[in-house]
């Protein structure tokens, strides 16, 4: 159940942000998981083909490009895809609305706070505040505790 | 100054020309941070700076075990901005299996008690993403805490989810965890149950209905233990029945939220809260899994309700926009899981079908409606086919949508949802499709799709056509011969030779005669018809069709008064033998050779012109010297039969009998390689025990059974010269490399070299005797196995083992996977085990 990882890079495969949940017991690496998700999710249409695919036996990736990042998510194969979109959708939302405007060196440089914002939307892969409102409020108090 | 360093190591990354800079640039300060991090004294500034960088490494891959400690120890501090950091990075660099959780557990403890809130926040945190059974048992205490006395949303929602976690850790936390504490605090009090809380709530029940119905699919299964289990199941129906009194509060909060727009801030595009919603359903659809299994008045009452609440907000609901079709697609999984009443499971096919309908602009939005549509849709089949094939024009659609995936879906579900009364219809829609796709495949510069991909598609159709000729025996003979014949013209050249078996067993096994050859005299002529023939270009598959039918038809497609004599005779067609004969001698198609041979011998029976007789036997004894030698052998074999008179000739060479096939399973991936020799050697035996052919057989088992590739039959000619069966013993410097509930497999390397390997399998029966058994090896693509036949036979006693030899060639690691199916025992059921094997040797 739930997320498993999150990961965002850019189109060229560089890794922006990258979170497991779980720890998948395959025996593949981390990196070389990171890479073959990047080969599969590149080489799809971005405007035709649809959002979601099997990764594995046991996940499915559900996966939005905004601009020149593409914001990926992992999840239970016996999940539904539709609703994870608009978590990712959220999340982008959340971030852009904190940084104001996002740009991807944004997230390069402020990396921990996208950090944060991850972690007050999502734990243990879990959604646990859907109201932008409520998590923005939240944020900007956090980060004035610096 | 902390930004600014961490700021410069980003930009002197970024700032790298080569690669070889940008390593240098990493391994230097890779170094920097671990000496850094040994200095106890080291400001926290400083360390904070250190451990931010390390996370930088982190995110660029890099090794960063060596600043575990370090995170942790920065937790220690009591300032909050290191905290924080500090978790983070701990959650980032540990996982839940290390021994350094350990280490977390007082300072969780400690911060799970702290004044202040978000500091008690980070803890959670970090308990509900890290968390091992022990530190869940520590832990619990310190969460039911701020469940009991806490009355902030904010902490609340994340204990909840916190607790979720660690119920699904340690199955026993739920003897103490006090359930009734959800219904009293946590969802009638309005200033409290935020839609935050209810998430964690909904995830709380979640978790203990998920362990509930682990442990009672478990019940039954170990009678050792059942006193237990009873005390346990006792306890487990007692907490059921308190957590169903939440049945009713929660259904009510889906409704409003669903009919209601009150709250804009949990507004996402014109639907309130969806992911409440979702979660919610799922909530409540766990409920009523259990709960209907239990047959639990507590909660079965509540089944009408629901019913008309999901119906509700089926109507409801908006499918303008993802939100709201997320909600839509969680209605429909929750009326299939619970198998819900007809009119509900037609309403939920119906939302589904609705996900297909075309729309004016086609984008991600709807294929992604479309995809997960497809996906659930193949599994409805089964329990609503007629809602289903109502939908077949939507479905139809689907195969010629731009997206692959939803290509395939919609195709596997035109398959799903084939049947007698919809077989013609479907199978023109087919055709359609197959001619569509192969033309975009040559043209494949100007199309959208991957020219594997369509391969790929192309050969999916063609194997579940010919899967479906063979089930439905009842339909109409002319739209399958129809079909075949098209089918092989536009898809031939995708279609592997070997393959081509499977079309000429289905051609075989029409009845309709007349309209057979009919449509073969008009294939015929079009094929020899030289002016249209000119540019034409035609498959070796289709060729070894015709080549196929002209030795068994031949006479009546000649005697057949529609046949254009002009072009189709006796003449025209020796010559095409002839000429094919030659494109094909020196080609590695023996198998095409082999087929025009037994052609030629065929068709000298049926007729009569010498010079004509004299053509095919030169055709025939061209082979004579050829280097192959099952063609040489072959082509003197026939050339014997040939001079034999006539009348013994005949019998020889009568009409096929109808075939009777063994079904065998394909995926739905076309693995790269996956032969079965041992169905076709059925086949032959199955052939041999027919009365008439079975004495000839016996003595030229080559001439009987011309239809199949020629080293099964050489095999067969090795093995079934009733040789006594001697016990085969596995060799000693074989390895185990499968250990199944049946069987045993030992791997024994006979030979590597570059390009060619050759192992030897020895499987070895544990408890049962086996029989038919089937071996299945695929290799990765850049190479080809070679199986040879089971050695001794296909069956064995308990304790016995059979051998089963594999010649690789290509190049690559060698890696297999072996697919052992067989029959236990007298039991008709086929079993199967499944197993991967990698060596470590490449060829």
């Amino acid at each position: 159940m739930g997320i498993r990882f999150i990961l965002c890079f850019n189109k060229q495969g560089v890794v922006r942000l990258v979170r497991w949940f779980a720890t998948d017991d395959s025996s593949t690496e981390p990196q070389e998981e990171i890479s073959q998700i990047y080969r599969l999710i590149s080489s799809r249409d971005h405007k035709h083909q649809c959002n979601f695919f099997e990764l594995s036996e046991t996940t499915k990736l559900v996966y939005k490009r905004y601009a020149g990042l593409y914001f990926v998510m992992g999840i239970d194969i016996t999940d539904e895809e539709p609703i994870y979109l608009s978590h990712i959708h959220l999340f982008v939302e959340v971030l852009d609305a904190f940084f104001g405007n996002v740009c991807e060196l944004d997230i390069v440089f402020n990396f921990y706070k996208a950090y944060m914002v991850m972690d007050e939307m999502f734990l243990g892969g879990e959604i646990q505040e859907v109201s932008k409102d409520v998590l923005l409020e939240r944020l900007s108090t956090t980060d004035r505790l610096e | 100054m902390v930004a600014s360093s961490l700021r410069s190591f980003i930009k002197d990354v970024r700032n790298a020309k080569t690669l070889a800079d940008e390593r240098s640039v990493i391994s230097k300060q890779s170094a920097k941070i671990r000496t850094k991090l040994r200095d106890d004294r080291l400001s926290n500034e400083k360390k904070r700076a250190n451990i931010q960088k390390l996370l930088y490494l982190y995110i660029l891959g890099e090794k960063t075990h060596f600043g575990q400690v370090g995170s942790i120890n920065l937790i220690a501090s009591d300032e909050f901005v290191d905290k924080r950091l500090g978790y983070l990075a701990t959650i980032l660099l540990l996982d839940e299996s290390q021994d350094l959780l350990t280490l977390l557990t007082n300072m969780l403890n400690n911060d799970l008690q702290h004044p202040n809130k978000y500091i008690v926040a980070l803890a959670l945190n970090t308990l509900g993403c890290l968390s091992s059974t022990e530190l869940a048992r520590d832990l619990y205490p310190d969460v039911e805490n701020i469940l009991k006395n806490s009355s902030d949303p904010f902490l609340l929602k994340k204990a909840l989810q916190c607790n979720a976690k660690l119920i699904q850790k340690d199955r026993s936390l739920l003897e103490i965890f006090p359930v009734s504490l959800i219904g009293s605090k946590l969802i009638d009090s309005a200033n409290i149950s935020t839609h935050g809380v209810l998430l964690g709530v909904c995830k709380v029940l979640q978790a203990i209905l998920i362990t509930f119905d682990k442990s009672f699919n478990k019940t039954g299964e170990d009678t050792a233990t059942e006193q237990e289990d009873d005390d346990e199941y006792q306890e487990d129906v007692g907490i059921l029945k308190t957590i169903a009194e939440y049945i009713q509060p929660l259904s009510y909060r889906l409704s409003t939220l669903n009919s209601k727009s009150l709250e804009p801030s949990y507004d996402v595009q014109g639907i309130q809260d969806p992911f409440l919603q979702c979660e919610l359903l799922v909530t409540l659809k766990w409920f009523f899994k259990i709960g209907n299994n239990l047959g639990l008045e507590e909660i079965t009452r509540h089944n009408t309700a629901f019913n008309d609440r999901l119906t509700q907000i089926a109507t409801n609901t908006s499918a303008l926009k993802n939100p709201g079709n997320a909600i839509l697609y969680e209605v429909t999984r929750t009326i299939f899981e619970l198998n819900l009443t007809q009119p509900l499971r037609v309403l939920g096919v119906n939302i589904l079908a609705n996900f297909l309908a075309p729309t004016k602009n086609a984008n991600n939005t709807s294929n992604n409606v479309k995809y997960v549509g497809l996906n659930t849709l193949v599994s409805v089949v089964p329990e609503e086919p007629k809602a289903v094939q109502r939908y077949r024009k939507f479905i139809s659609q689907c195969l010629y949508d731009y997206d692959i995936s939803i290509k395939f879906r919609a195709l596997e579900l035109t398959f799903e949802i084939m049947d007698e009364e919809n077989f013609v219809e479907l199978t023109t829609e087919l055709m359609n499709f197959l001619e569509k796709i192969s033309k975009s495949h040559y043209h494949y510069a100007t199309s959208y799709i991957d020219i594997d991909d369509s391969k790929d598609l192309i050969l999916y159709t063609v194997d579940h056509l010919l899967e479906k000729f063979e089930v439905f025996t009842n339909s109409d003979d002319k739209t399958k011969l129809d079909a075949l014949m098209n089918t092989l013209k536009m898809a031939g050249s995708f279609v592997d030779l070997d393959r081509t078996n499977e079309f000429i067993v289905a051609i075989n096994n029409i009845d309709d005669l007349k309209y057979k050859i009919a449509l073969l005299s008009k294939e015929l002529a079009e094929l020899l018809d030289e002016k249209k023939n000119a540019d034409a270009e035609s498959s070796a598959c289709l060729e070894l069709t015709i080549v196929w039918c002209i030795g068994e038809y031949v006479d009546l497609i000649i005697a057949n008064p529609n046949t254009n004599k002009n072009i189709v005779n006796e003449k025209s067609i020796i010559q095409f033998l002839s000429k094919l004969n030659n494109t094909y001698r020196l080609s590695k198609e023996s198998k095409m050779v082999h087929y025009i041979l037994t052609a030629a011998l065929k068709l000298s029976t049926k007729i009569n012109d010498k010079a004509l007789v004299e053509e095919l036997r030169q055709i025939i004894v061209s082979h004579s010297k050829d280097t192959n030698l099952m063609t040489q052998t072959k082509s003197i074999h026939y050339e014997l039969l040939f001079n034999q008179p006539d009348n013994i000739k005949k019998q020889f060479l009568q009409a096929m009998p109808k075939f009777e096939k063994k079904t065998t399973s394909r995926g739905l991936e076309t693995h790269p390689i996956a032969k079965e020799p041992k169905k076709q050697n059925d086949l032959l035996l199955d052939l041999l025990n027919d009365t008439e052919f079975g004495k000839i057989a016996t003595k030229e088992p080559t001439i009987a059974q011309p239809e199949k590739p020629n080293d099964v039959l050489a095999d067969l000619l090795g093995s079934s010269t009733s040789k006594p069966k001697e016990k085969l013993q596995i060799p000693s410097e074989s390895v185990l490399i499968h250990k199944g509930t049946e069987i045993e497999v030992y791997e024994k390397t006979i030979d590597i070299s570059s390009g060619l390997a050759h192992l030897e399998l020895y499987v070895k029966a544990l408890n049962n005797k086996l029989t038919d058994i089937q071996p299945l090896c695929a290799v990765p693509k850049t190479q080809k196995i070679t199986l040879s036949q089971l050695q001794p036979s296909n069956s064995m006693n308990a304790g016995e083992t059979v051998k089963q030899s594999l010649r690789i060639n290509g190049s690559g690691k060698l890696k297999l996977r072996i697919k052992m199916s067989f029959c236990v025992g007298d039991a008709s059921a086929v079993v199967s085990e499944q197993f991967d094997y990698k060596l470590d040797q490449t060829i």
